[in-house]
């Protein structure tokens, strides 16, 4: 008994020290390491942990990381838009993250600030790393000619060519509905300069390698959202539905253009049992089509929906529509403002679906600085 | 014989009664009969004994007559109070089994409405979706259907931002209430908002292989 009580205490005394000493041994090591090539047109000029703490949460390590960076572009041409990867050694190589910042407009030699605000739960059981804890490194750089630069592991160069594109379209709309005094389309475009309003938001989770057991799993027809001058047009699918989660989903694309296809995005819609739409995102896909040829496109993996206050969505439907398409010649096509209004009546899937990285952030600026300051931006950037 | 003497040997009255009545020992019968047939006073006191009884039991015999007249026959009157009996204990059990039915009915009734008030709040109260989610967690609880199992990465979004986890090891890139939250390629989900501070659109990604 009295051997009990004495292992007991030791037990206790090391769950209380060893977190502690784990944490101190944590505390030494490099928390974030900022490394860019050194051919870089952007470059680091300021890196700056602010409020960044560790503590202990249960057997782990919880690192808050907060960390302002001061980039400078050093190259000869607008940077558009960047990419940062951010890798942490207690997840490589299965998980990693990135920050990305479209939409950016910076001249040769000037600075811009990126922020990264992240949360690191370790495990006490973790080995010692080796170097940083986190490493933020360049993914791509864009360039106004939408030429790039970077190692692009992430598949960043084709997002922020569809990004800087769906830019150009929408500023040349605000801009058209600027100068042709329709000040009552452009606030209803700007959200009426309302801060609260934003596009509905859903929960989810996307499992990998889940060994699911279905549990009354049905089949579910894909609709399509068909924007009239896509190249590639949507025609059917199925998947297979089990209350919140989707599996499996797949549809049947045809090119209808002159020209081969490289890869396809496709969006998915998910419409909850209460008729009301969600864009649930997109999903970039390698798939050769020759012109009139059509081929599937399929999802591996589950994907779980939610509301927002976590509870499950059960889904009622599936919609896909082309996000965007991308040519063998490297080109891209993505849908204009007149494909978006004529494909659906719903005037919240329309604006979801017109909702650009961009537009969002116009309707910032007009929400802060008024008619004007959307003007003066405008004016800047065109 | 003297009077004095005679006393003496007289029998006594209780002896003389219990002669009357037949009711004394043998030898004390023959010995008080003897002194009766030579004595003439206790002759003359057992025959005021005897008359007394005598009369006695007429005026019993006529009370009992009028008073105890229904109990005369007490063969008959022995089954009729046995039935009576019988009778009183079934109704007591017919009254006691009412009152326990109408104890259980009434605990019935209101169990009952509790329930049924119970399912009228579930039904106006609780979302579908979460009755959906209790029961696939009953049915897994039950052995009904087998409960999931995740074995590779995982990507979801929180309250404070979108993670992966991996190898135990948890990355959540932070972003505000505002951000929009989408899946973005196979084994991807982003988030996107506006920086406040810099007023910089930011899109964080977190990825899963």
């Amino acid at each position: 008994m009295a051997s009990s009580s004495k292992l007991f205490g030791v037990v206790a005394l090391l769950a209380l020290v060893f977190p502690g000493w784990a944490l101190a041994d944590d505390a030494n090591a490099r928390w974030l390491d900022v490394e860019f090539p050194h051919d870089s047109p952007v470059l680091p000029v300021s890196s700056n942990l602010g409020l960044t703490t560790a503590r202990v949460r249960g057997m782990s390590m919880a690192l808050d990381l907060h960390a302002s960076l001061v980039l400078r572009n050093t190259g000869t041409k607008a940077i558009s838009g960047l990419t940062l990867r951010v890798e942490a050694q207690d997840l490589t190589p299965s998980g990693k993250g990135s920050v990305t910042v479209p939409s950016l407009n910076v001249m040769p030699g000037e600075v811009f600030p990126v922020r990264i605000d992240m949360e690191l739960l370790r495990p006490f059981t973790a080995g010692k790393t080796e170097g940083a804890i986190v490493q933020v490194s360049l993914d791509c750089a864009l360039f106004n000619d939408l030429s790039y630069y970077g190692p692009d592991k992430l598949n960043s160069r084709r997002a922020l060519t569809v990004y800087e594109l769906e830019a150009r379209r929408d500023r040349k709309y605000l801009a058209a509905l600027l100068q042709s005094g329709r000040l009552a389309q452009l606030r209803e475009e700007l959200n009426f300069g309302l801060q609260d309003f934003t596009p509905q938001q859903l929960g989810l989770e996307l499992l990998r390698d889940a060994r699911t057991v279905p549990a009354r799993e049905q089949p579910v027809s894909v609709g399509a959202v068909s924007f009239p001058s896509s190249p590639v047009q949507p025609m059917g699918g199925a998947a297979r539905v089990s209350g919140n989660e989707v599996r499996a989903p797949q549809i049947e694309v045809k090119n209808t253009s002159q020209k081969t296809v490289r890869s396809i995005e496709m969006g998915w819609i998910v419409r909850d049992e209460r008729g009301r739409d969600f864009v649930a995102g997109s999903v970039p896909a390698v798939l050769q089509l020759a012109p009139v040829q059509t081929g599937t496109m399929t999802e591996s993996g589950t994907l779980r929906f939610s509301h927002p206050t976590g509870q499950p969505m059960m889904i009622g439907a599936l919609l896909a529509f082309v996000n965007d398409v991308e040519f063998w010649d490297g080109k891209l096509w993505i849908p204009t403002r007149i494909d978006i209004d004529e494909a659906t009546a719903d005037p919240v899937l329309r604006r979801a679906l017109a909702t650009s990285p961009e537009q969002q952030r116009l309707a910032d600026i007009y929400r802060r600085k008024g008619i004007n300051g959307l003007a003066q931006e405008l004016k800047k950037v065109n | 014989m003297t009077p004095e003497s005679a006393k003496d040997l007289h029998p006594s009255l209780n002896i003389l009664a219990l002669y009357s009545s037949g009711d004394l020992p043998l030898m004390q019968r023959l010995r008080t009969r003897y002194h009766l047939g030579r004595c003439p006073d206790c002759e003359q006191q057992l025959f005021l004994f005897r008359s007394t009884k005598v009369e006695l039991k007429r005026e019993a015999n006529a009370q009992t007559l009028t008073g105890f007249e229904a109990i005369a026959d007490w063969g008959r009157l022995e089954p009729e109070m046995l039935g009576n009996i019988g009778v009183g204990v079934a109704a007591a059990r017919c009254i006691d089994k009412v009152g326990k039915s109408h104890a259980l009915l009434s605990r019935l009734a209101l169990v009952g409405g509790l329930m049924g008030l119970f399912v009228a709040g579930w039904v106006t109260h609780i979302p579908r979706e979460q009755t959906g989610h209790l029961a696939a967690s009953l049915r897994r609880l039950v052995g009904i259907e087998r409960p999931q199992v995740i074995t590779g990465t995982v990507l979801r979004t929180t309250p404070d931002g979108i993670a992966v986890r991996a190898q135990g090891a948890t990355l959540t890139i932070l972003h505000p209430p505002s951000a929009v939250v989408s899946m973005s390629g196979a084994s991807a989900v982003s988030a996107r908002y506006v920086d406040e501070e810099t007023g910089q659109v930011t899109i964080t990604k977190v990825y899963g292989q």
